[in-house]
């Protein structure tokens, strides 16, 4: 789900920053630190620039100033339960994976139904009905997340598309 | 008969106290009606409010009420007249007044709802026949309607059955007192009729239990029956142990059996109740009876049975009653399987070694195990020994125990033959592989044992793999064959599996309370306390459940940890739940596996294996000296490697010789002959177009992790040169430090990449360094005077004055002299600066060195800032026009000034003031004043640059001055605030040229006269300038420009900023207003150009 996330964050800045386009450097700086990162739970897609920075405060030792800003950010939150469109990205026998923008999703087959078949022999590899159902690496697929685990850095979910109105997107 | 008639009697005397309690139980019942009623009363009562106490006394003392009805509403009838009887009314009447006053004051609402009830009172009242009990029941049975519903059907059949007799009193009372639609006393029968008969038919059943339970006859329900009451007694037959030949119990039981069904139906059947035996106490078997005569009878002639043992002996003792019990206490026994693993308890040689059970025997006693052979061939056998009596070496482990315990190995038949062929003996001469060696059977090279169940420990065998690898070694056709399932079985046997912890999600799966779901709150032996969590009436209550019809729960998606079982420490989301049966995708290798719900735990993170690993998942390691390999798979005894050839296998955890440590930095060259770091993502560049993150480079082999893929955990390896680089995100990463092109954003402005330094210009025309009187400085010709004849770019021909030659030295190392004074001149900046920096006499060109750029630099940022920017700068431009004819020392003033932020503003002014002084000078060379205008430019960096160009182009005839004065340009980024040092005021005297700024800087101020000494206050301003300091400095107090003393940096530049400043200087009105200078001008613009 889609969010409009309020964030704060602490930016260091180096001296040679200091000047007239600081405000510019510290926009900069959050924006490459966070915009399209994975945040643990959730993705920060983009960040709205009417964002608040706080005074500077130089730290001591080091010269470099810190400034406490609060932001704005339009986020992906994946839920358990969530319905999402994704693109598959590879099919394996024992499923296939789903690209969900950032989140990558895998379909095991015990999620696919049950009149859907592994076919390694045709190229592309693909799951299929043998009538009007492929999926194949590229195919549009919707499906509803069941499980994520989040790592540092790294977001894994696992889908099913054996419900009513999962499945090929045509 | 007899029984029967028991029965019977028993029937009739247990009513009393089944009766009793039954009547407990009723009165208990009739109380918890008459709390209920009481307690719809008080209902009725709340309800009504107004009434209280008038209506609560009627309503509890109903009979009264009903006996004095008739004359409390004679008394309202005649209204008014204060009865006793009828003190409600009377009471209500006073209320009725009071409220009267209560309206008066102008209370509202509740008021007029009290007039309503005293309307309804009265009207009850006035209702003539209607005992006002009547209503009040009618009230309260609104509140009692479920239990009104569920009694009504009864009713009916209980008021056919209309046993008058039953009824209680007061219940007939409360009967008639009833009209037709109040069947309340109806119920109540019912309820408490219904009660009497459960209570007494459950006493009953008791009563009959408790009386016939030791009935043998009624034990076949004995798990109802409290264990206490089966325990033995005095009355009951007693058991007598009898001795037996040792293991022949059973065939002796079997005897006995047999004997009884022989003669059960001849006159004198046996008088024996039971015969059995207990598999460990061997000896002996146990036979109940009456007396000690019938078991003689059972017993006798029974082959192996010794009731009288020889020897005054005896053959049969009594058991005592205390005992009996546990002579039939049970103790589970494993069932033990073929194929399960057990550990060794007997042969002391042998002790905890692992044994597989081999064959079982249909008693369960006997087994058969197959162990790996400890032997030593004799190796440590004491030829010596003295011999028993039989002639033989004792035997036994204590004899052998002299040398150390022999490790297992697998039996080896030549060995045996070579050393020890006497007790070497082969069964059966087609089958090589079963050999007997000192009396014991070698099959495939196990050790067969034949053994008594309590031989072995079946409990917690927890066999490791090393050993069990043993057990598959040496399999027929020689290939590994483990049987995985008996290993998987006797693992789940070890680990403590079905182990709930308080939090779990647990579900009943058996009994009564079957489908129940909730969380496990506390576990105390056999007993969860689990609370609720579906849907039900139980919800959010406490409930205990038994271990045994527990399971774990789990929902598809949970992230779960598997504690137990072959895949041990996988962790992964469950995809499929059936019933106790999970099946969960692995995060390692997004395989699916299938495993118990008892074996499983949620996982709060992404586990892994534990830390008590010496390797991780994904660690490169070594095979042998020449391979490598990396962890694609992770348990605990063994692990799953890929190679550096891409063989993929399973090996044992200790097979692994050394872990490889990342090189810090490592790089593979690509297909591209692009560097790949570890982190980098590759694309495989033929084959199977494969991608993935690079994990490790070893050599010329990289191993890639790409999550898509399944094999070996997506794993694959490669050589360097197939794959391409894709984004090197490693390379930034070792750049540790920081990079400070892109932190400096005066670096950036330009597209990031920094001004590449700027040539030193070049010169044209006439080199003015010909036909000057030059004294060289250094090498043989040191100190010697001449007039140079020729040059060139760095060398220059010299006629010499004493000697008549002409000599080639290097420029540098010329010095020009004024001919007639001596003194030392600076023609220009490349001759007498740059180069000559040292040899000027002046110290103030010393320092200027000092002075450069590398101080300037850091500076620069806040100078600048400060400064206003260009505007500073811009002045110093006019400035430096202006300058440059001053040539003396208004020209570098400026520059110092500069530096100063402040100075600008200064220097302005002095523009504006005419300036006239530095103007003045006419130094042909007006080159180096520029210097110090440049100087200042220099500092101001890029845009300046620009400006200064633009200025350039506008005014031609700069240019071309600048053309002329060639040498003066300076490097702009080299910061040349170096010109300034030129102006010492000895200088003046002697006109010390001043030495060029920087390296580059050659250009500095040419001869700079220092006459100025007034302006050059540049000196200092310089930042830090350091050197100008000392020399300018007197000329900088008088100087009118500096006097700037601050004045902010537009004033003379308008445009302030970056931009403005550009523009400034382009109108260059002051180059215009100083036509003189413009030869400075050139100066300042040409070098950069250049």
């Amino acid at each position: 789900m889609f969010f409009l996330h309020e964030i704060e964050r602490i930016v260091n800045l180096h001296p040679s920053y200091f000047g007239p386009k600081m405000e510019d450097e510290i926009n900069k700086s959050l924006t490459d630190a966070l915009e399209g990162k994975n945040m643990g739970s959730y993705f920060v897609l983009c960040i709205l620039q009417n964002w608040e920075i706080s005074e500077g405060r130089c730290v001591p030792g080091t010269g470099t100033a810190e400034y406490t800003v609060h932001l704005k950010a339009v986020v992906w939150k994946p839920f358990r339960g969530e319905i999402v469109d994704g693109r598959v990205k590879n099919v394996i026998e024992n499923g296939f994976f789903v690209e969900i923008g950032p989140l990558s999703c895998f379909v095991n087959k015990n999620m696919i139904p049950s009149d859907m078949v592994y076919d390694g022999n045709a190229t592309p590899p693909q799951w299929t009905d043998n009538a009007d159902q492929v999926i194949e690496k590229g195919t549009q697929v919707r499906l509803k997340i069941k499980g994520i685990r989040g790592e540092i850095g790294d977001m894994f979910s696992i889908g099913t598309i054996k419900e009513d109105y999962l499945g090929l997107l045509s | 008969m007899e029984d029967f008639n028991d029965v019977e009697s028993d029937n009739e005397f247990n009513p009393a106290p089944a009766e009793d309690s039954g009547d407990e139980k009723q009165t208990q019942s009739r109380a918890r009606q008459s709390s209920s009623r009481a307690r719809s009363r008080d209902v009725d009562v709340d309800a009504d409010d107004d009434d209280g106490e008038d209506d609560a006394k009627v309503a509890l003392s109903p009979g009264k009420v009903s006996g004095a009805g008739g004359d409390a509403e004679g008394d309202d009838d005649v209204n008014g007249e204060a009865d006793d009887d009828a003190n409600g009314e009377v009471e209500g009447e006073n209320g009725e007044d009071d409220e009267g006053e209560g309206e008066d004051l102008g209370a509202g609402d509740d008021d007029d709802e009290d007039d309503e009830d005293e309307d309804e009172e009265e009207d009850e009242a006035d209702a003539v026949g209607r005992p006002r009990k009547r209503q009040k029941r009618g009230r309260r049975n609104q509140f009692l309607d479920v239990e009104a519903e569920v009694d009504d059907e009864e009713d009916e059949e209980e008021e056919d059955e209309d046993i008058p007799d039953e009824v209680h009193p007061d219940d007939l009372l409360d009967r008639h007192a009833a009209n037709e639609h109040d069947d309340r006393a109806h119920r109540e029968l019912d309820r408490d009729r219904e009660l009497v008969s459960q209570v007494e038919v459950e006493k009953l059943a008791a009563a009959m239990k408790e009386k016939y339970g030791r009935n043998r006859a009624a034990q076949s329900d004995a798990a109802v029956i409290p264990q206490r009451l089966l325990l033995p007694t005095v009355e009951d037959p007693t058991i007598w142990a009898v001795h037996c030949k040792p293991g022949k119990e059973k065939e002796v039981v079997m005897s006995i059996m047999k004997r009884i069904m022989d003669r059960g139906k001849t006159r004198e059947p046996l008088q024996i109740t039971t015969c059995f035996e207990r598999g460990e106490a061997t000896g002996f078997f146990y036979v109940e009876a009456r007396r000690q005569a019938d078991v003689m009878e059972a017993v006798d002639g029974i082959q192996n049975a010794w009731p009288r043992k020889a020897g005054g002996e005896v053959g049969t003792m009594l058991i005592s009653i205390s005992e009996m019990p546990d002579l039939l206490k049970t103790r589970k026994t494993k069932i033990l399987e073929v194929g399960t693993y057990v550990r060794i308890r007997k042969p002391q040689l042998y002790h905890m070694d692992l044994g597989q059970v081999d064959y079982v025997e249909s008693n369960g006693v006997d087994i058969t195990v197959k162990v790996v052979p400890r032997l030593d061939y004799g190796a440590n056998e004491d030829l010596n020994a003295a011999l028993d009596a039989n002639g033989k070496r004792k035997r036994g482990f204590a004899a052998q125990n002299k040398g150390p315990r022999p490790p297992p190995k697998l039996f080896n038949s030549d060995e045996a033959k070579k050393r020890d062929p006497r007790n070497l003996n082969q069964v059966r001469m087609v089958d090589k592989k079963h050999w007997t060696y000192k009396g014991k059977d070698y099959i495939n090279g196990f050790l067969y044992m034949d053994m008594k169940v309590n031989q072995v420990y079946t409990d917690s065998v927890e066999p490791r793999l090393e050993e069990v690898t043993m057990f598959a070694a040496g399999q027929e056709d020689g290939t590994e064959n483990l049987d995985l399932h008996a290993l998987s079985q006797s693992l789940k046997a070890s680990t403590s599996s079905s182990d709930y912890l308080p939090g779990d999600r647990v579900e009943i799966y058996q009994g009564e309370q079957s489908g129940l779901a909730g969380r496990a709150v506390k576990v105390h032996g056999d007993i969860v306390t689990i609370k609720v969590s579906s849907e039900g009436p139980l919800k959010g209550k406490e409930v205990e459940a038994p271990k045994k019809g527990l399971r774990k729960a789990f929902n598809e998606g949970d992230h779960v940890k598997v504690i137990g079982g072959k895949y041990m420490d996988e962790v992964g989301m469950v995809t499929r739940v059936k019933d106790d049966r999970i099946t969960l995708v692995t995060d390692a290798n997004t395989e699916s596996i299938t495993v118990f719900s008892k074996d499983l735990r949620e996982a709060a993170d992404s586990g892994g294996t534990t830390g008590t690993m010496k390797w991780d998942l994904y660690d490169l390691i070594m095979l042998d000296a020449a391979t490598a390999a990396i962890i694609t798979q992770l348990d605990r005894e063994s692990c799953r490697i890929l190679d550096q050839n891409g063989n993929s296998r399973t090996i044992l955890n200790s097979h692994i010789s050394g872990r490889i440590d990342p090189r810090h930095g490592a790089i593979a060259q690509d297909a591209n002959g692009n560097e790949m770091r570890t982190g980098d993502l590759v694309n495989e560049s033929g084959g199977e177009g494969r991608t993935g993150k690079l994990l490790h480079i070893h050599r010329q082999t990289l191993f890639i992790l790409d999550r898509g893929q399944t094999a070996n955990g997506g794993i694959w390896v490669t050589r360097t040169q197939n794959v391409m680089s894709v984004a090197a995100k490693g390379a930034s990463a070792i750049n540790t430090g920081r990079d400070l092109s892109k932190m400096n954003p005066a670096m950036q402005i330009n597209g990031g990449a920094p001004q590449p330094m700027m040539p030193p210009p070049r010169i044209f025309g006439r080199d003015k360094m010909i036909g000057k009187t030059v004294s060289v400085r250094k090498g043989v010709y040191k100190g010697l005077l001449g007039i140079v004849k020729d040059t060139t770019e760095t060398e220059a021909r010299v006629e010499l004055h004493t000697k008549n030659k002409l000599i080639t030295v290097n420029r540098d190392l010329l010095i020009v002299k004024d001919p007639a004074t001596g003194a030392t001149l600076d023609i220009n900046g490349r001759f007498g600066g740059g180069r000559g920096r040292g040899s000027t006499p002046s110290g103030g060109q010393t320092r200027y060195g000092g002075a450069t750029p590398g101080a300037r630099v850091p500076d620069w940022g806040g100078a600048r800032t400060p400064m206003g920017a260009s505007g500073s700068r811009t002045p110093a431009w006019g400035m430096s026009g202006s300058r440059t004819p001053a040539a003396a020392a208004g020209g570098r003033t400026p520059a110092p000034a500069w530096g100063r932020s402040g100075g600008d503003g200064g220097k302005t002014p002095a523009w504006g003031q005419g300036d006239g002084s530095r103007t003045v000078n006419p130094y042909t060379d007006g080159s180096r004043t520029s210097y110090g205008g440049s100087g200042g430019a220099a500092n101001v960096s890029v845009p300046l640059f620009f400006s200064a160009e633009s200025l350039y182009l506008t005014t031609p005839p700069r240019t071309k001055a600048w053309g002329s004065s060639s040498r003066t340009p300076f490097h702009p980024s080299a910061g040349v605030g170096s010109r300034t040092p030129a102006y010492q005021p000895n200088q003046s005297a002697y006109n010390a040229p001043t030495p060029g700024a920087g390296p580059y800087s050659a250009p500095t101020p040419g001869g700079a006269p220092t006459p100025a000494g007034a302006h050059t206050p540049g000196a200092h301003g310089a930042y830090s300038a350091p050197t100008p300091y000392d020399a300018p400095t007197p000329g900088y107090g008088g100087a009118p420009t500096p006097a700037a003393g601050g004045m902010g940096m537009d004033q003379p530049t308008p445009g302030a900023r970056y931009g403005g400043a550009y523009g400034t200087p382009a109108a260059a009105p002051t180059p215009g207003a100083y036509p003189e200078t413009p030869g400075g001008f050139a100066d300042d613009d040409g070098p950069r150009w250049e």
